[in-house]
């Protein structure tokens, strides 16, 4: 990848601080997000800056620890740890901090979260298929927009709406398209450099210079692919990553899937693949957005068949030789929901399948290289 | 009545392997299960001094309850009658009486087919879950087996996706609880009531009316009202009754006969009400009382209260799903139709303060109230091992009893013997401190 493009990421992420700092000092409001199901057009319609909340580094979850139970997830300790340590600039910029029941650690964390900052708990239905449970959704994103509207004192019309959807899915088009470049074989850019820019440009508070910097990656990966260029050959194993989501400080499984070898050409997770689904722009903006975030197929929904359906989509388009299942440890809905993910990888698809459990620390990595690299042996064959 | 400590022994020379091999159970390992449970039962129940007279049908209930209750269950059932199995407090069982249905809890309380559970569960998940579905692949519980229909509920995480999988071997109902409660959580579960409502009248083929609603709702409040009477004996000093003996009635309440179950709690009580105004108690005067807080302990779960009580305390109270939780709110009986009577069953489980709520103040408020009102010397609050609700709130009522002054002993704990000693040195260590 061209070193000149991450020294880009990094300028505009440095300056994506000082923008939050003034737009603050200016009187725009901050809001912070920590999940797939937070609706973030809410804050971008009332002209608030929806931010992006630490979660990815081990660092802070050791003073997490003294709060919460060790045998947590470590996303949650870790974005509980950097609240209490306040060591993330996003959540210090936070006016208000969106939580939601997805799954029991989580709802249970944003109770002592509220002693840092407002937190506004959005109330998940436990499944997709209820008659309910669409208008209970669409309920509590409207209770979440009214609040919203007493935060900023702007008043949220269809039509800001509205603009609010076409930006995100904007933003959404031009996500898919960069991770779609790794449908080519081989794929011209890693599942490591696919990780860093997404994680990045998932900070910034400017959508639109987000959406341009994908927009130029991907021109500029297209080309190089056009030459024939890529980190990896034919040959080189195509990995799915499936389940929990990634981001910098918690990569260590991609990275040590592509040393040993192999290519991550998809991540079927909430930072990945299931953060693209468009809003439809031709309904009511309100429902749209719910019908959307309802459809999002974490394992916190019972059944889950959605997760099913995408995963069916991205092993044909991805060429997939084998899938990796993670789950952070101690995160329950993704270690039992993985019993029937891998009946289905190996029934439908006859795909080697390797689930791991880990965390954000180092103490496992060797025990991991050595199980990944069997693995890929199996791919191989 | 015969006392027998041989769980599901052959009490009065009856042989039950004929039922159990028709109801499919795995005999020859079901055959070990009881004799460890009996044993354990033994040691455990049998060694108490001074118990009161009145603990002898519980003690028959228990050694028969894989015996002549199973076989209560199957002829019921071939009068047409249909037993609906459950996990949890969250299920109405106004509704399953109401059309001459039998409710029971699954067994869920032991360390029991690990292996076979493992192989569909992952290792780090709560010994409940673990159980049930232990209990269940390895052909063990016969309630599941007698169960003409289960019903399960997303409390939790782990249960949630657990039915998922329990499904594929029994057909698994599943209610879906909100997670806070304000009016819209109402409505959602209320709509679940009607739900499992038509549910229970499809499998019977019985419709629900007000009158064998009213009577549901009767039978089910009488017996909450009789465990409540014997709650309230417990705030005597010294307590008239042991917590593990209180604990196993409260166990019982989940697959005993209803009627036949309040009758006798009654009958205990009377006897316990005896001893409290004649200033008879089961300790001496002085000893550490017990406030347990947290998850359920279904039978044979005895580990916490034994290690309390053999280490110098007394358990007063349990606020749990097994205890106070499931016992403490009545439904109105004053509904003069069947919407008012749904509507009286909706708002008596909405009060129902699992963890799984969020934010679940109330909770708090009910463990302070507790402690004044048993006048509790510390709490011990019990998590299962990998219960995230129960684990994670432990900080919050931590907090809340400092500030009255109040101390509190957190175990997180699961099914296997393997930490009794550690328990044990725990226990001692937080009563040093009580005394002091």
């Amino acid at each position: 990848m061209d070193f000149a493009i991450f020294n880009r990421l990094q300028q505009l992420s440095e300056q994506n601080l000082l923008d939050i700092a003034q737009a603050k000092r200016e009187g725009r409001k901050v809001i912070g997000f920590y999940c797939l199901y937070s609706p973030i057009e809410i804050a971008v319609a009332a002209g608030a800056i929806p931010v992006s909340l630490c979660g990815t580094r081990n660092d802070p979850i050791e003073a997490a620890e003294k709060v919460l139970p060790r045998n947590l997830c470590p996303l949650i300790k870790s974005s509980y740890g950097y609240a209490a340590t306040d060591t993330c600039p996003y959540f210090r910029f936070s006016d208000l901090v969106v939580g939601e029941t997805t799954c029991d650690g989580k709802k249970k964390m944003f109770e002592l979260l509220a002693e840092f900052r407002p937190i506004h708990t959005l109330q998940l239905p436990q499944t997709q298929e209820s008659d309910g449970a669409l208008s209970f959704w669409y309920h509590e994103i409207k209770k979440f927009k009214e609040r919203v509207e007493k935060e900023t004192g702007v008043m949220i019309t269809d039509e800001r709406l509205s603009d609010a959807i076409q930006l995100t899915n904007q933003e959404r088009k031009a996500k898919r398209a960069l991770m779609d470049m790794a449908k080519r074989k081989p794929s011209p850019i890693s599942g490591i450099e696919l990780l860093t820019i997404m994680f990045k440009i998932g900070f910034f508070m400017n959508k639109r210079s987000g959406i341009a910097l994908m927009n130029e990656v991907v021109d500029e990966i297209q080309k190089r692919a056009d030459q024939g260029e890529s980190p990896f050959h034919q040959k080189t194993p195509r990995i799915l990553l499936t389940g929990v989501p990634v981001g910098l400080g918690s990569e260590k499984v991609v990275r040590l899937i592509e040393k040993a070898g192999a290519s991550v050409v998809c991540f079927e997770n909430c930072s990945g693949y299931r953060s693209v689904f468009m809003i439809d722009e031709k309904k009511e903006p309100l429902r749209a957005i719910a019908e959307k975030y309802l459809a999002t197929p974490c394992s916190v929904m019972s059944p889950n068949p959605g997760r099913i359906e995408l995963l069916t989509e991205l092993i044909k388009e991805f060429s997939v030789d084998g899938v990796v299942d993670l789950t952070w440890q101690a995160c329950h809905t993704y270690n039992i929901e993985s019993f029937n993910i891998e009946k289905f990888v190996i029934n439908q698809f006859g795909l080697p399948f390797l689930h791991l459990e880990t965390d954000y620390s180092e103490s496992d990595t060797e025990q991991l290289r050595v199980r990944i690299e069997a693995f890929l042996e199996m791919v191989k064959e | 009545m015969e006392k027998s400590a041989k769980l599901g022994s052959a009490s009065g020379g009856k042989d039950y392997h004929p039922m159990w091999k028709d109801l499919g159970l795995n005999l020859e390992a079901h055959d070990q299960l009881l004799n460890v449970l009996g044993q354990a039962y033994k040691d455990i129940y049998m060694s108490q001094e001074n118990r009161p007279k009145g603990m002898q049908y519980f003690d028959f209930v228990i050694s028969e309850a894989h015996g002549l209750r199973i076989e209560e269950l199957m002829e019921t059932k071939r009068k047409g009658n249909k037993v609906v199995g459950t996990f949890c407090v969250y299920v109405p069982e106004e509704l399953i009486l109401a059309v001459g249905g039998t409710c029971v809890g699954l067994c869920a309380g032991a360390e029991i087919g690990i292996n076979e559970a493992e192989k569909v569960l992952p290792r780090n998940t709560c010994a409940l879950i673990k159980s049930f579905m232990g209990f269940k692949l390895a052909g063990l519980c016969p309630y599941i087996q007698a169960s003409d229909l289960v019903v399960g509920e997303t409390t939790c995480d782990g249960k949630k996706k657990a039915y998922e999988i329990l499904n594929d071997y029994k057909e698994t109902y599943v209610m879906e609880i909100p997670q806070m409660k304000t009016e819209r959580d109402r409505v959602l579960w209320r709509g679940e009531i009607v739900q499992f409502k038509e549910k229970i009248e499809q499998l019977t083929g019985r419709k629900i009316t007000v009158e064998n609603l009213r009577q549901g709702i009767k039978i089910a409040n009488d017996k909450r009202r009789a465990l409540q009477r014997l709650s309230g004996l417990r705030k005597a000093t010294p307590p008239p009754i042991s917590g593990l003996d209180a604990l196993l009635v409260n166990q019982i309440a989940f697959y005993d006969d209803p009627l036949r179950f309040t009758k006798s709690v009654n009958d205990l009580c009377d006897e316990v009400e005896d001893r409290v105004k004649n200033g008879i108690g089961i300790t001496k005067n002085g000893t550490p009382r017990m406030l347990v807080s947290g998850s359920p302990m279904a039978v044979p779960n005895w580990k916490v209260p034994y290690v309390i009580e053999t280490s110098g305390a007394i358990v007063v109270a349990e606020e749990s799903c097994v205890g106070e939780r499931s016992t403490r709110d009545l439904v109105k009986e004053d509904g003069k139709t069947i919407d008012e009577m749904i509507d009286a069953i909706t708002d008596r489980y909405m009060k129902i303060d699992c963890a799984c709520f969020t934010p679940n103040v109330e909770r708090t408020d009910h463990i302070l109230e507790l402690a004044k009102e048993f006048k509790a010397d510390g709490v011990v609050h019990y998590s299962i091992q990998f219960c995230t609700p129960y684990t994670v709130e432990a900080h919050k009522v931590e907090k809340a009893l400092q500030q009255k002054g109040i101390l509190m002993l957190k175990i997180e704990t699961d099914y296997g013997m393997e930490d009794m000693g550690q328990l044990k040195t725990r226990i001692e260590a937080f009563l040093e401190m009580i005394r002091k």
